[in-house]
């Protein structure tokens, strides 16, 4: 088991990945229609390097600011329904039905509200984001044993130091679940907003490199969208790692 | 009894009934006092006529993109499965492989839609392709999670009575899997409504995702709205069925 998960670890995945793209592709004579050799890809990737790095920062931007603000209002909201039975019953389902909703054609929309700025790319982000972590932040709060509140009341602790001191606690571990979900959908969200039309962005050149059909450039979008996707998953893993070190009970 | 579960659907019903009659009613004065613009925010009664008008238009579209998503998740659901199923048999396939599939994991499905594209034309293939690529992953990283599930003890039971890998594989590790599978078809499940309609909305001659995207490029608020509406029934629809068949399969819970 502890081989397996070494082996899994994203970094020696890429490097094994890498290493069997380098060796298999001219070895098993993979068109290049389906999948160019590494080199190629790289040579590409090289050539329109200041364009990448632009669209990079711009898509980083955008899935990060929306996940930001979707975050804090999908815990905020979390939070309403712990607090409110009414707004939990009457309100919540929609939360649960919306998340299966293909709400991503809503993108559309927002972009006749907003037009082609990057707060039309936050914007939707924002609302893929705000749904999981919503969802999660009220599992987490509701998983709160009755009886530890009763022990901290009789402790005279107000509801405030509930709140922070065993509530929150207890709840982050499945916040934080709801946050991984998120950040993945917030990229999603980032991207395609701007098929709908930009100047940049890594949604623009993959765009762009459908149209031209240079299969070079979609391996180098799909390797870049890849390690955008693998940072911002990374660095959320390791602020709960860091800061959420207990399990639930 | 029947009258019981009547009143408990009844009291879970009312209050979500109360707040959409609530939501509806303040949208459609604010958009009847406020006079917004119909491109900014058509007023829901509009957006029913429009969805009821141009229903033929729409259930056309509508058709194919269900048809597209179940195909892919029913196709993306067997290949997870399967794997999940030949990891747990062959390790050294489950050393060789995991990378890869952690690799593609991290890379957000909707950048293979390009690629699907060109490979696969702009027709229905393209796009079963991409839901069932979406699909795949989260039923084989589920599946693969549930196996762990099963205790050591429990196995050698099974094996102190003779039972082979496969009968071990078929009583005790799928049972004890489910509800972690069923909870991927569910995330596949909405996953795969998603994959298409983006899929659609880069390339397509028909399909719910073509029509949103005509609507926008052409400003047609209306018609955008109402392919919302309806595609956001037909998988509340979908959800429902997933959430009736969880209940069948893992029914000990």
């Amino acid at each position: 088991m502890k081989r397996h998960l070494t082996l899994a670890h994203p970094a020696t995945a890429l490097l094994i990945v890498g290493l069997a793209w380098l060796v298999l592709v001219p070895l098993l004579g993979v068109p290049p229609r389906y999948l160019p050799p590494l080199g190629r890809v790289a040579a590409d990737a090289a050539a329109v390097w200041p364009e990448l790095l632009a669209s990079f920062l711009r898509t980083l931007a955008e899935a990060v600011l929306g996940f930001l603000a979707g975050a804090a209002l999908g815990i905020a909201c979390g939070m309403a329904f712990a607090g409110s039975r009414v707004l939990e019953r009457s309100v919540l389902p929609f939360f649960v039905a919306l998340q299966s909703v293909p709400v991503i054609a809503f993108g559309a929309v927002v972009v006749i509200w907003f037009g082609n700025s990057l707060l039309s790319k936050v914007v939707i982000a924002l609302y893929l984001s705000f749904f999981p972590v919503a969802v999660s932040t009220l599992r987490g709060l509701q998983a709160v044993d009755g009886n530890r509140v009763a022990l901290f009341r009789s402790f005279g602790a107000t509801r405030t130091q509930i709140f922070w001191r065993l509530a929150l606690p207890t709840a982050l571990p499945s916040i934080f679940t709801g946050l991984k979900l998120a950040v993945s959908l917030s990229l999603i969200g980032a991207i395609v907003g701007e098929w709908f039309g930009d100047t940049v962005g890594l949604g623009v050149m993959l765009l762009q490199a459908l149209y031209f059909e240079q299969v070079e450039r979609i391996w180098v979008l799909i390797v870049v969208c890849g390690l955008l996707g693998t940072l911002l998953y990374g660095l959320l893993a390791v602020i709960e790692r860091k800061y959420v070190w207990w399990r639930p009970a | 009894m029947v009258a019981s579960r009547l009143n408990a659907l009844l009291n879970a019903c009312l209050p979500v009934l109360f707040a959409a009659l609530v939501f509806g009613f303040a949208w459609e004065a604010a958009v009847a006092f406020g006079e917004v613009p119909q491109y900014v925010l058509p007023s829901p009664t509009g957006i029913i006529a429009a969805a009821v008008q141009r229903f033929p238009q729409l259930a056309d579209g509508l058709w194919l993109t269900t048809f597209e998503a179940l195909s892919g998740f029913a196709v993306g659901a067997a290949i997870g499965l399967a794997l999940a199923c030949l990891f747990l048999l062959m390790p050294p396939l489950e050393a060789l492989l995991l990378p890869l599939v952690v690799a593609l994991n991290t890379v957000p499905s909707i950048a293979f839609v390009p690629l699907a594209l060109l490979w696969f034309g702009m027709g229905p293939a393209s796009k079963i392709a991409i839901a069932a690529l979406a699909v795949s992953f989260a039923v084989l990283l589920a599946a693969l999670e549930g196996f762990t599930r099963t205790e050591d003890g429990q196995v050698n039971l099974l094996r102190s009575f003779g039972a082979g890998r496969l009968a071990i594989l078929w009583r005790l590790r799928l049972p004890a899997a489910m509800p972690s599978i069923v909870t991927g078809l569910r995330i596949g499940l909405a996953r795969s409504t998603i994959a298409v309609i983006v899929a659609e909305m880069l390339g397509a001659y028909k399909g719910i995702g073509q029509i949103v995207y005509r609507g926008t490029a052409e400003m047609d608020s209306l018609t955008v709205w109402a392919a919302i509406l309806l595609s956001s029934a037909v998988s509340l629809a979908l959800y429902g069925l997933l959430v009736q068949i969880d209940r069948r399969l893992v029914w000990w819970q």
